[in-house]
């Protein structure tokens, strides 16, 4: 078991699959999040309820900013070694 | 003189190979984009080509895998490293042929593993780097992304599920446009130093770079060249297959498979595994499939697939050992891999040629179709 454990580089492929689950899922989450936020802005502006509109926006964009952070901070990480 | 002449061919083989490699496996990457409508087929490619020219200069870790982890750089000679490249284009062209997306990493590793274990015996084989960073990623990397993708689309109907169709189905083609490009960006960073490995590996054997040493830069940037070509020249009927025949996709699902696919790539380039983006990003594409419903993915298909991701390394191996063989019919000098290219020269054209005449391009689904 031990000799299998030293030819598998389990402590690399661990962090593979941790690291892909996160960011994979997470991102795909925040930008759902994004999304949801951009349809409740039209929905609320169209029904002319302006700060939750507003709100809606806010997180919208804070939601795209979370993603650009996340792609562009995981692109860096990931390909400096 | 001889080995100058056998060192260029290498080169020249590799790059071939390289180039097969952009128009075999990017077109995985673009395929999904395109199939959903998020993005036209040309702008989609040439995008493509143009991230994995910029991706394959930013990370050398699985061209040192490539170059020292998998057989004994000690032994190898320029010729198996010809051999090998020519059971991994081989195997690319027969499974290109048939429009099935199989790992192009794996054809490499086959084709130069079998002809190393021709010339030298299974001694040459380097167990823990070809168990430890290429048959257990190999396994590892699809089913990631499968459970990723399909975690992914769960999550992201239940966030957008009561909203409107059309604009959700317009943000996720927008967002397409950022995970299409990532997963391209990922492809370069992957595939293309499996060239550079290889060459580096033939200069190693050579003489003309010391054992362990990194690829210089010319190597980095003919390799970044050549994908890119390859990418630019398209791989319609391999699109066609992951676009449209494993499921049939939504914006959401193309975003979700993409950024899957984009995560495990990059994080595996990270640690140095050469794995296979065709295996990764169908791997998302079946799990973005199955968790929507599990009929949904066309599984005759997906099965075809499996079983050519299967066959690869043994079949590619087996071509490599065949090549190698060949090659040493002609003696140790520049002769065998001379014939020998030419013969693959013959094939290949034989093959655009034949499928030229019966290949189509893939259609675009229209607006109306892409459902979120």
């Amino acid at each position: 078991m031990s000799s299998m454990a030293s030819i598998v580089e389990t402590k690399e492929l661990v962090q593979t699959v941790v690291f892909a689950t996160v960011a994979g899922i997470g991102v795909t989450a925040i930008f759902s999040v994004a999304i949801w936020g951009a349809a409740r802005f039209t929905d609320l502006s169209q029904e002319e309820r302006r700060p939750a509109a507003a709100l809606a926006a806010g997180v919208a964009a804070l939601a795209l900013l979370a993603v650009l952070a996340a792609v562009v901070g995981g692109v860096i990480v990931m390909t400096s070694k | 003189m001889t080995s100058d002449v056998i060192l260029v061919l290498v080169i020249g083989t590799a790059l071939a190979f390289d180039f097969t490699n952009g128009f075999h496996d990017t077109a995985n990457v673009v395929a999904t984009s395109i199939s959903t409508g998020a993005a036209r087929p040309q702008v989609a490619i040439a995008v493509a080509s143009l991230l994995n020219f910029a991706g394959a200069f930013i990370s050398i870790s699985v061209a040192a895998t490539v170059a020292n982890d998998v057989v004994d750089s000690g032994v190898i000679t320029p010729t198996i490293v010809f051999a090998g490249l020519i059971g991994a284009i081989a195997w690319n062209l027969v499974t290109w042929y048939f429009g099935l997306p199989s790992s192009s990493s794996h054809a490499l590793i086959g084709g130069v593993v079998g002809s190393a274990v021709a010339a030298s015996g299974f001694d040459v084989v380097i167990a823990e780097g070809l168990l430890g960073k290429v048959l257990i990623p190999a396994v590892v990397a699809p089913l990631l992304a499968f459970l990723v993708a399909g975690a992914s689309i769960g999550l992201s109907y239940r966030i957008v599920g009561r909203q409107r169709p059309g604009i959700v189905s317009r943000g996720f083609k927008y967002g397409q446009v950022v995970s299409g490009g990532l997963l391209a960006l990922a492809h370069g960073t992957n595939d293309a130093q499996k060239t550079m490995g290889v060459i580096t590996l033939a200069l190693i054997a050579n003489g003309s770079l010391g054992a362990g040493a990194d690829p210089p830069v010319w190597v980095i940037a003919s390799s970044a060249l050549a994908i890119a070509l390859g990418t630019y020249s398209g791989g319609w009927r391999i699109i066609k297959t992951t676009g449209t025949r494993i499921i049939k996709m939504d914006a959401a699902q193309g975003f979700t498979s993409q950024g899957a696919g984009a995560a495990v790539i990059l994080a595996s380039t990270h640690f140095g595994f050469p794995l296979s983006t065709t295996h990764v990003i169908n791997g998302g594409v079946m799990g973005a499939g199955a968790a929507k419903r599990l009929s949904a993915v066309r599984w005759g298909v997906a099965g075809n697939i499996v079983v050519a991701w299967v066959l690869t390394l043994p079949a590619a191996a087996a071509i490599g050992a065949l090549a190698y063989g060949f090659t040493s019919l002609f003696g140790s000098g520049a002769v065998g891999p001379v014939v020998v290219t030419v013969l693959a020269l013959a094939a290949i054209v034989g093959a655009f040629v034949r499928r030229a005449a019966r290949g189509a391009p893939v259609p675009v689904q229209s607006e109306g179709g892409a459902r979120a």
